[in-house]
C-alpha cells in the first residue's frame, strides 16, 4: 500500500531506510535494554522530588493544613494554583489524541503517546492537590454523591467543586482508557518480541491482541468513538476548573470570560510541557527521525496561536474591568500591578504574552534551544497566572481591613517541587516499560510521508521543479535529514 | 548482730573451685555467638523454616501485647445524688462582683463559664469589660499556686499560720511597723478585717497603692473643695465634653460606666431627638477615646499644661501669670474654639483631664468651676473610692523600708516588684523587711521575694463585697469550692489577727447584717438571701451640692509651667507617655491568654506593647513600622518595636504599660516590655511623661497585628456624615438608592416562617472597645492561637472590630493609601469602628459553593455551619466578601504548640459546653450563639408562651457598654431590631453584591463644625 502523499507537505519520518521493523527497533531501545546513564540521574532526582513529595504531603497531614502560609484571607494559593497548573498541562495529550486524530492531523502520530501519558500523569498530580488542600482529607468520600444513612445527604450539586470532581475524575478516566487502548498494539509488539516473564506480563496487558484485520478494524473504530468522547472534554475540564473562580464573587475571579480563556491558557500550558519533554526525550531517546523540525515547529505555532488568545483574554479583561465602572473590579486588575504582588503580575503578562510573540519568527520557532527556553518560560507564566488569579485577586478583595499578605512555607514549596518530581519519576519509568512513540501509528506514515519516500519520488523525476525546490526549501530547517544528499537531486 | 549464715547454690559455689569463679565471670554459662553472628556468617545463614516460624510467633505475639495497652480511661462520674440546684445541662447563674461591678457568674455542672454583667448593676447595666469577659480564665490558670509557699517551699496553712503569727508575736513586741500594700481597699468586709488586724497589731497601716493612680485628682480635690475625693463624673448630662488626655471611654477611672453615660447623647435615641453631645479631644497617643472624639488635636504631653492654661484664660477672659499662647496653631485653633463652645453649654458642660499632676487637676476643677460643672456634671457628694491610692504615702513606704522601721509587709492584690517604677529600689528596700507575705496567687515578681506566699482565693471562689463609689455596695460569693489549697487572705488575717469570728464568709455576714443591709431596710435571713440574689444594694445619693473654685491659680499656673517647660523635648529628646490599655490595665492579667490576643482597640496589635510614632516624625527620622527603637528615659532603657500611629503628636512616642511581665505565668511571662520604669514621681505623684532619647537598634521585629490595612480606600464599605447633615436630612450618607433600581435574583425565595434573626449595629455608639470580641471568645470557646499564628493571620475571632483611619486635608476625607502617602500633615486624624462578624446573608455566597453542604441556611435566616460535615476546601472563606470566616489551620486543642488554653485539661473546664470544639480542618464563624436562640426558644416553648423581644442576647451584644449591636427577630415589626433597621441611617456592606446581608449598620454621625474644626 503506497498511497502518495503530496511532494510540497513536510515529512513526518525522516532518515533513510527507515523499515517498519527499525522503528520497532528504535523506539523499543528504551524498553528492551537497561537504562543508561541519562536515565539513571533523571530519575535520582524526579524520585528524590517524589519522596520530597511524600514528605511534605505527610507533614501536612500529620499537622494541618497550618503547615502551609495560608491566612484567613488567602485561603488557597500554591494549593490550587499547582492544581490548576497540572490540569491545565494535562490538557495536551487530549487535544492531541483526540481532537487532532478527528481533523486528521498525522503528525500528532509521533507525539500522542507521550502527550497523553504526561496527561495522565499531570491529572494525578493534579488529583494529589484536590485530596491534600482539604482541611480533613480522609473525609474526602464526602464530594461523592454516595448513598449515605444520614437522611440521604446528597452534595451540593451547585458547588463548582463538586464539578469539578465529575470533571477531572471523568478526563482521567477517559484519557486513561484512549491511551490504553492506543497502546495495546503497542503493547503486543513488546510482547511478541519479549520472553520469559515480560512475554507474560506483556501478554495480559495486550488484552489478547492477534493482529488480525478483525482486530485494526475494531481497533480503529474504538479510537474514533473514544476521540469523540474525549473531545468535548477537552473544553469542558477547564471551562469547569475555571468556574471554581467564574461563579464566585471575587473581584478577580467573578469574570465571564473565564471558560474560553481558561481553555485556551490549559492547552497552551500542555503543549509547553509537551514541548519542555519531547525535546529532551528526543535527544536522549535519539527519536529524531520520529518527532522532527516539523512536530516542534507544528506546536510552537499552536503555542504562539493559544498565547495570543490568551493575550486578548488579558486584555479583554482590564477592558471589562475598565468599562465595568465595579470599584473592587477595577482595584483589583490595577492591583496586580501596583500592589505588592506586582512583580508576579509581570511574570504572567511578560511569560505568557510578551516571550511567546518572538514565535512569529521561523528562526525561533525552529530552534531547539530556544524552543525550549520558550517553553519552559510559558510553564513559569502560567504558574504565575493562576498564583495571580488565585493569591493576588484574594489578598485584597472588598474590605480592606482583611487584606492580607501570603508567604509560603517550607511545606508549600516542597508540595509543589514535589509534584513536579512525582510527574518525573512516572513520566522516567513510563519511557522504561511502553513505548513513547506510537510505534503502530508511525508505521502507518512510513509509506506516504516519510522523507525517504517522498526523496523516492524526487528521484523518479515525477515532480515538477517548482514543487520539488518548495520541498527541498522546508527540508532545510530539518537538524535530522542530511542536507547534502538534495544538492545533487 | 550481723549473721554469719551463708547461703550457697550449689557446691561449686561453696567450694568455690576455679571453674566455678571463671564461668562465674559472665553473665550466661555459655559464651553468646555475637562475634559469630556479627562477623557476617550468621548474618548470611539460611532462616530455617522453624527459626523464621518462631520469630514470626514471638514477632506476633510481642505487637499482640503491646497492642493490648488500655485506652486510657476518663473517668466521668455521674451525681448519685444529686445537688439540688444542679441540673446537668442547665446553667445556674450567680451574683458576684468583679471590680465593683455586680455580675452575674454563669455555672454549669458547678464550673464557671462565664462572667455576664448584672443587667442591675448601676456601672454597666448589664455590660462588662473584656477584662471582666475574660476574668474566668483565670481560676482555671495553671500558672497559680496549688499549695501556700513558706520560705519557697509547699507548704500547709497549720505551718503558715504558726510562721506568720509566731513572727508577728515577735514584731508586735519589737513595736516596729507593719504595712499592708494593696490596690485599693474599697471592701467593706476587707477594711473591717484589715480594722481588725489593726485593732490587734496597732503598728499596722494600710497603704492603698494603686500603680496607675490617681492621686493627682484625688488631691486637687482635697486642695480645691477641702474634699480629697475621686468624684463621679456624670458625661450624660454633658453636651459638651473636652478632654485633656483622659481616656475615659478606654481606661479612664470607670470606662464601662462612661461609655454608657457618653454615648446616650449619641446614640439613635438621641439623633432621632436632633440631639447629640460635641466631644472634643486633645491627646498625645491615640486613645479609644480620642477616636471617638468629634474633633481630636494631638497635642504633646508638655503642651497639655499650657493648652489648658489657655482655655482657662479664654473662658475666665483673665490671663493667668506666665501663660502664653501655644505654638501649635491647630491646637490654639481648637482651644479657642472649646472654650467657645463650654462657654455656650455653661452646666452641660464638663472638662476632664487624664493627667495625674494635682496642679493640672487643680486647674481643671477651676475650669469646671467657672462652667458649672459642679453638682451637674461633676459629683463631689457622692464619689468613686475605687481609686485611692496615694503615691507618696507609697514613696514614703519605701524610704521607712530602706531606714529598717517596717519588720512586717503584707501584699495584698499588688506586685510593686513589677509596678512600682523603681522597682530596684523598692525590692533592695523589701530585702531589710523581717516578715515579707504575700497574697498573689503566683509566684510573681514581689511574691517570689517574700518569705510566705498565702494563696489567696481567685475572686471567684471567694466571699467579699466592694463598693466601687458611694452608696452602692455589690456582694462577691464564690461560684465554685476552692480549686487549689488556697485561703482567703481575709480568713489569713482574721486567723493572725487570733479575730473571734475566723471564717470570712460569717465575717462577711456579719459585717452586711450589721453595717449594709440595714441601709436599705433589709435583715436576717431574707435580707441576706436577698442581696445574694440581687447582688447588690444601693442606697439613695446625696444630693450633688455645687462647689465653687476660689483658690489662686497664680502658683498652680507656675507649676504647671515649669512642667511643662520640663517635658518640652529639644532637638534630641522626645517625649514620651506612657499609658494603660484596655486589655493589659496594670498587668496583673497578663497570663490571661485571651485578653493577650484581643488586639488593642486602636492598633490592633496582639501579644505585644510597642513605641507608637506618628507617621510624619517616622518619616522624618527615617524609621519604619517594625523597626526596634531603643528607648531611653531617666535610668531606663527598653527595646520596643515601632508601631507607626495616626494622630500620633509629633516628637512623641508612646508606650503600653502592663507588659513585660518576668514573672506572670505561662502565658504572660515575657510579653512585651515593662514601661513603669519609665513613670516618675513629681510633685508628690506618679506620673506618665517624660523626657526620653530614642535610637534605631537595625533589628526589626515584625508585631503580630489583626488588621495591617488601615484605611478604607474609598469604599462605602463605611457610610458616615456630619450632624448637621444629619439634621438636614437623616438619610444622607446612608447611600442607599433602592427605589430607582430594580434587583433580580438567581436564587429562589424561602419563607421565614416564624423567626427572621437578624441584627443592627449602630456605628454611632461602637467605641470599638472590644468587649464583644471577648465575650464571644468565652461564649464560643473560640480558640488562642498564639503572636505567631496572628502573624500569620490566622486569630480565630468570629467577631472583630475594623478600625479605619481617614484624614482631612481641608474639608475632604482622604482615604486612599496612596493618596494618603501624599499628605504632608497627617494630623488631622478621624477613626471609625466597625463591628464585623457573619453577616448571615440570604444569599450567602458561602452556601452555594460548599461541595458538601457543610454550611446551609435554616429557615430562621441563619447561616449554619455542621464542623461534622465539613471538609474544609475553604472555598466558603474565599467567597466571602466579609472574609468572616476562620479555618481551623490546626487541632488547637490537641496540639502542644498552641498550649494557651483549649489544649490543657484543667483549663479545658472554662469552655462552654453548650458550643461544640472544633476539630482541625474545619472551618467555623459566627453563630449567632444559636445555642443561646435554642436554649431561648426552649424556655418559651416549656412556659408555653411566644419569645418575648430581647429575651435572647447574643453575647456580643449582651456585653456592650453602649448598646451598640442589637439581634432580634426582624419578623416581629414591634422588636427593637426591626424598629432601628426601619432607621434612615440604616444601610448593608456590600449590599450592591445583593447577597442580602442579615446584618444592617448604622451610618457614623460627626458632630463636626466643617467650617471650624
Amino acid at each position: 500500500m503506497s498511497s502518495h502523499e503530496s511532494i510540497i507537505r513536510e515529512p513526518l519520518i525522516t532518515g533513510d531506510n527507515i523499515t517498519y521493523a527499525k522503528i520497532t527497533d528504535d523506539i523499543l531501545v528504551p524498553v528492551e535494554n537497561m537504562p543508561n546513564k541519562a536515565w539513571w540521574i533523571g530519575f535520582t532526582v524526579a524520585s528524590a522530588g517524589a519522596m520530597l513529595w511524600l514528605y511534605a504531603v505527610s507533614y501536612t497531614f500529620w499537622y494541618g493544613i497550618g503547615s502551609w502560609g495560608l491566612n484567613k484571607t488567602v485561603g488557597w494559593a500554591w494549593d490550587i494554583t499547582g492544581f490548576v497548573w497540572w490540569v491545565g498541562i494535562g490538557h495536551a495529550g487530549t487535544l492531541i489524541s483526540a481532537v487532532l486524530l478527528l481533523f486528521r492531523q498525522n503528525w500528532r502520530n509521533s507525539i500522542n503517546r507521550s502527550a497523553e501519558a504526561m496527561t495522565i500523569f499531570a491529572v494525578i498530580c493534579a488529583a494529589t492537590y484536590v485530596v491534600s488542600h482539604m482541611g480533613r482529607p480522609w473525609m474526602a468520600l464526602y464530594t461523592l454523591p454516595l448513598p449515605n444513612q444520614y437522611g440521604s445527604l446528597w452534595v451540593n450539586f451547585n458547588s463548582p467543586l463538586i464539578w469539578d470532581v465529575f470533571a477531572i475524575s471523568t478526563y482521567f478516566s477517559v484519557s486513561l482508557v484512549f491511551w490504553y487502548t492506543g497502546l495495546l498494539p503497542d503493547i503486543a509488539t513488546i510482547r511478541d518480541r519479549a520472553t520469559g516473564l515480560r512475554r507474560k506480563i506483556y501478554s495480559v496487558l495486550s488484552f489478547g491482541w492477534n493482529g488480525s484485520v478483525k482486530t485494526w478494524q475494531r481497533f480503529e473504530a474504538v479510537s474514533l468513538v473514544l476521540a469523540g468522547v474525549a473531545t468535548p472534554l477537552v473544553l469542558s475540564v477547564h471551562t469547569i476548573v475555571s468556574m471554581d473562580f467564574a461563579t464566585s464573587l471575587e473581584p478577580g475571579w467573578h469574570t465571564t470570560i473565564f471558560p474560553p480563556y481558561f481553555v485556551a491558557g490549559a492547552i497552551f500550558s500542555g503543549f509547553a510541557m509537551v514541548q519542555t519533554l519531547m525535546l529532551v526525550t528526543r535527544k536522549v531517546l535519539g527519536f529524531e527521525n520520529y518527532i522532527t523540525m516539523f512536530h516542534i515547529e507544528s506546536m510552537n505555532k499552536i503555542i504562539l496561536l493559544t498565547g495570543s488568545i490568551v493575550g486578548v483574554a488579558y486584555l479583554t479583561e482590564f477592558f471589562i474591568a475598565y468599562y465595568s465602572g465595579g470599584e473592587y473590579e477595577q482595584y483589583t486588575f490595577l492591583n496586580r500591578f501596583i500592589g505588592p504582588y506586582w512583580w508576579a503580575g509581570c511574570m504572567m503578562y511578560g511569560c505568557n504574552v510578551l516571550m511567546t510573540q518572538l514565535m512569529w519568527f521561523k528562526s525561533v520557532r525552529t530552534n531547539i534551544a530556544l524552543s525550549w527556553g520558550l517553553s519552559i518560560i510559558v510553564n513559569i507564566g502560567m504558574w504565575f497566572e493562576r498564583f495571580v488569579i488565585i493569591v493576588v485577586s484574594l489578598h485584597r478583595d472588598f474590605l480592606p481591613s482583611s487584606w492580607a499578605m501570603f508567604y509560603p512555607t517550607w511545606v508549600d514549596v516542597s508540595v509543589f517541587i514535589g509534584s513536579i518530581g512525582v510527574f518525573f519519576t512516572l513520566f522516567l519509568l513510563f519511557l522504561r516499560v511502553l513505548p513513547a512513540v506510537a510505534m503502530a501509528e508511525v508505521k502507518l506514515l512510513l509509506k506516504s510521508s516519510s522523507e525517504q519516500e517522498k526523496k523516492k519520488l524526487l528521484e523518479q523525476g515525477h515532480v515538477g521543479k517548482e514543487q520539488a525546490e518548495f520541498y527541498k526549501e522546508n527540508l532545510i530547517k530539518y537538524d535530522s535529514v542530511e542536507q547534502a544528499e538534495y544538492s545533487n537531486i | 548482730m550481723e549473721s554469719n549464715k551463708k547461703y550457697w547454690k550449689g557446691l561449686e559455689e561453696l567450694n568455690n573451685s576455679p571453674e566455678f569463679v571463671e564461668m562465674n565471670k559472665s553473665e550466661f554459662a555459655e559464651p553468646l555467638p555475637i562475634e559469630e553472628i556479627l562477623s557476617g556468617a550468621g548474618l548470611m545463614a539460611k532462616t530455617p523454616r522453624r527459626d523464621f516460624l518462631k520469630a514470626l510467633g514471638f514477632g506476633v505475639g510481642a505487637v499482640t501485647l503491646a497492642a493490648c495497652q488500655k485506652v486510657p480511661v476518663h473517668k466521668s462520674i455521674p451525681y448519685l445524688i444529686k445537688p439540688e440546684e444542679v441540673t446537668p445541662g442547665v446553667a445556674n447563674y450567680y451574683t458576684s462582683s468583679y471590680n465593683g461591678q455586680s455580675i452575674l457568674v454563669k455555672t454549669r455542672e458547678g464550673r464557671p463559664i462565664k462572667i455576664e454583667g448584672n443587667p442591675d448593676d448601676l456601672i454597666g447595666r448589664g455590660a462588662i469589660d473584656a477584662p471582666g469577659q475574660t476574668s474566668v480564665l483565670d481560676l482555671y490558670d495553671i500558672s497559680r499556686l496549688q499549695n501556700p509557699l513558706l520560705n519557697k517551699d509547699e507548704s500547709s496553712w497549720d505551718m503558715i499560720d504558726g510562721f506568720v503569727t509566731k513572727e508577728l508575736a515577735a514584731i508586735a513586741a519589737g513595736g516596729k511597723k507593719i504595712r499592708i500594700v494593696s490596690s485599693t481597699v474599697h471592701s467593706p468586709s476587707t477594711q473591717a478585717v484589715i480594722a481588725a488586724f489593726t485593732a490587734k497589731y496597732p503598728t499596722t497601716k494600710l497603704i492603698n497603692y494603686d500603680p496607675i493612680s490617681y492621686t493627682g485628682i484625688i488631691q486637687a480635690n482635697q486642695n480645691s473643695f477641702g474634699k480629697a475625693v475621686l468624684p463621679h463624673y456624670h458625661f450624660e448630662k454633658a453636651d459638651v465634653i473636652v478632654s485633656f488626655g483622659a481616656d475615659f471611654l478606654g481606661t479612664w477611672i470607670s470606662p464601662v460606666e462612661f461609655m454608657r453615660q457618653w454615648v446616650t447623647n449619641r446614640n439613635n435615641a438621641s439623633l432621632e431627638n436632633k440631639k447629640m453631645s460635641r466631644h472634643i479631644q486633645f491627646e498625645a497617643g491615640m486613645s479609644l477615646t480620642g477616636t471617638n472624639a468629634d474633633t481630636r488635636v494631638p497635642i504633646k504631653p508638655s503642651e497639655e499644661g499650657l493648652a489648658l492654661v489657655n482655655l482657662y484664660n479664654a473662658i475666665s477672659g483673665t490671663a493667668l501669670p506666665g501663660s502664653k499662647p501655644l505654638s501649635n496653631k491647630a491646637a490654639a485653633n481648637s482651644i479657642a474654639l472649646a472654650a467657645k463652645e463650654l462657654t455656650a453649654a455653661k452646666g452641660r458642660a464638663l472638662v476632664v483631664c487624664g493627667s495625674n499632676d494635682v496642679a493640672m487637676q487643680v486647674l481643671t476643677n477651676a475650669i469646671n468651676s467657672l462652667l458649672g460643672s459642679y453638682g451637674t456634671t461633676i459629683d463631689l457628694d457622692n464619689p468613686y473610692f475605687k481609686y485611692a491610692g496615694n503615691d507618696a504615702e507609697f514613696v514614703e513606704f519605701v524610704n521607712e523600708m530602706k531606714r529598717g522601721e517596717i519588720d512586717a509587709v503584707f501584699f495584698l492584690d499588688s506586685n510593686p516588684a513589677y509596678d512600682y517604677f523603681n522597682a530596684k529600689d523598692f525590692t533592695q528596700a523589701l530585702a531589710k523587711v523581717r516578715l515579707k507575705v504575700s497574697f498573689s496567687d503566683r509566684s510573681d515578681e514581689t511574691s517570689s521575694l517574700c518569705q510566705v506566699i498565702a494563696t489567696n482565693h481567685n475572686y471567684l471562689e471567694a466571699w467579699g463585697d466592694s463598693n466601687a463609689f458611694a452608696g452602692y455596695y455589690t456582694i462577691v460569693q464564690p461560684a465554685i469550692n476552692p480549686v487549689y489549697n488556697s485561703r482567703q487572705a481575709e480568713q489569713s488575717f482574721l486567723i493572725w489577727a487570733n479575730n473571734p469570728v475566723k471564717d470570712y464568709y460569717a465575717f462577711v455576714r456579719n459585717n452586711w447584717e450589721t453595717n449594709l443591709l440595714p441601709k436599705v431596710g433589709l435583715s436576717g435571713q431574707g435580707g441576706w438571701e436577698t442581696l445574694l440574689q440581687k447582688g447588690l444594694i444601693k442606697t439613695a445619693d446625696v444630693p450633688a451640692t455645687t462647689y465653687t473654685f476660689n483658690k489662686d491659680l497664680s502658683g498652680i499656673a507656675q507649676s504647671i509651667i515649669n512642667h511643662s517647660n520640663q517635658l518640652a523635648a529639644n532637638g534630641n529628646t522626645i517625649e514620651l507617655q506612657v499609658y494603660p490599655t484596655i486589655n493589659m490595665g496594670e498587668g496583673k492579667r497578663a497570663n490571661n491568654p485571651w485578653l493577650q490576643e484581643l488586639p488593642d482597640s486602636v492598633s490592633k496589635v496582639t501579644w505585644d506593647n510597642y513605641a507608637a510614632i506618628s507617621p510624619t516624625y517616622a518619616e522624618k527620622l527615617g524609621i519604619k513600622e517594625g523597626n526596634v527603637l531603643k528607648v531611653t528615659s531617666g535610668n531606663h532603657t527598653v527595646e520596643l518595636p515601632v508601631l507607626i500611629q495616626p494622630g500620633q503628636a509629633q516628637q512623641t512616642i508612646s508606650v503600653a504599660l502592663g507588659y513585660g511581665r518576668t514573672s506572670s505565668g505561662k502565658v504572660g511571662t515575657g510579653v512585651g516590655k515593662n514601661a513603669f520604669p519609665f513613670l516618675t514621681f513629681k510633685n508628690g505623684t506618679f506620673q506618665g511623661s517624660a523626657q526620653a532619647t530614642i535610637s534605631a537598634t537595625g533589628d526589626v521585629y515584625n508585631l503580630a497585628q489583626t488588621q495591617t490595612h488601615h484605611s478604607v480606600e474609598g469604599r462605602n464599605i463605611i457610610r458616615e456624615t456630619s450632624f448637621n447633615k444629619y439634621l438636614k436630612d437623616p438619610s444622607s450618607a446612608n447611600g442607599r438608592h433602592e427605589s430607582e433600581h430594580k434587583t433580580y435574583t438567581l436564587w429562589p425565595e424561602y419563607n421565614r416562617p416564624e423567626y427572621n434573626w437578624v441584627m443592627a449595629i449602630d456605628l454611632n455608639s461602637c467605641t470599638g472597645c472590644g468587649a464583644c470580641v471577648a465575650a464571644c471568645n468565652v461564649e464560643n470557646n473560640v480558640p488562642v492561637v498564639g503572636r505567631d499564628e496572628v502573624r500569620r493571620r490566622r486569630e480565630m475571632h468570629w467577631i472583630r472590630i475594623d478600625r479605619y483611619y481617614s484624614f482631612k486635608e481641608g474639608n475632604e476625607s482622604v482615604t486612599e493609601e496612596k493618596e494618603i502617602n501624599k499628605l504632608d500633615n497627617m494630623d488631622n486624624v478621624s477613626v471609625v469602628y466597625q463591628p464585623m462578624l457573619c453577616q448571615h446573608c440570604d444569599h450567602a455566597p458561602c452556601e452555594t459553593v460548599c461541595p458538601v453542604l457543610a454550611t446551609v441556611h435554616s429557615s430562621e435566616g441563619l447561616n449554619h455551619m455542621a464542623y461534622n460535615r465539613c471538609v474544609g476546601t475553604r472555598y466558603c472563606a474565599n467567597n466571602c466578601p466579609y472574609k468572616v470566616r476562620r479555618f481551623n489551620w490546626f487541632n488547637y486543642w490537641n496540639d502542644s504548640r498552641f498550649d494557651n488554653y483549649l489544649n490543657n485539661e484543667h483549663t479545658q473546664l472554662v469552655l462552654n459546653p453548650d458550643v461544640t470544639t472544633r476539630f482541625r480542618g474545619v472551618m467555623e464563624k459566627c453563630t449567632m450563639c444559636i445555642q443561646r436562640i435554642q436554649g431561648g426558644k426552649l424556655k418559651a416553648k416549656l412556659d408555653q408562651r411566644n419569645l418575648k423581644d430581647g429575651e435572647i442576647k447574643t453575647a456580643c451584644q449582651q456585653t456592650c457598654p453602649t448598646n451598640a449591636i442589637i439581634f432580634g427577630n426582624v419578623n416581629d415589626p414591634d422588636s427593637e431590631v426591626a424598629k432601628l433597621l426601619k432607621s434612615e441611617r440604616t444601610y448593608y456592606v456590600l449590599e450592591e453584591l445583593n447577597v442580602q446581608p442579615g446584618i444592617g449598620y448604622q451610618v457614623k454621625v460627626r458632630n463636626v463644625n466643617e467650617t471650624l474644626a
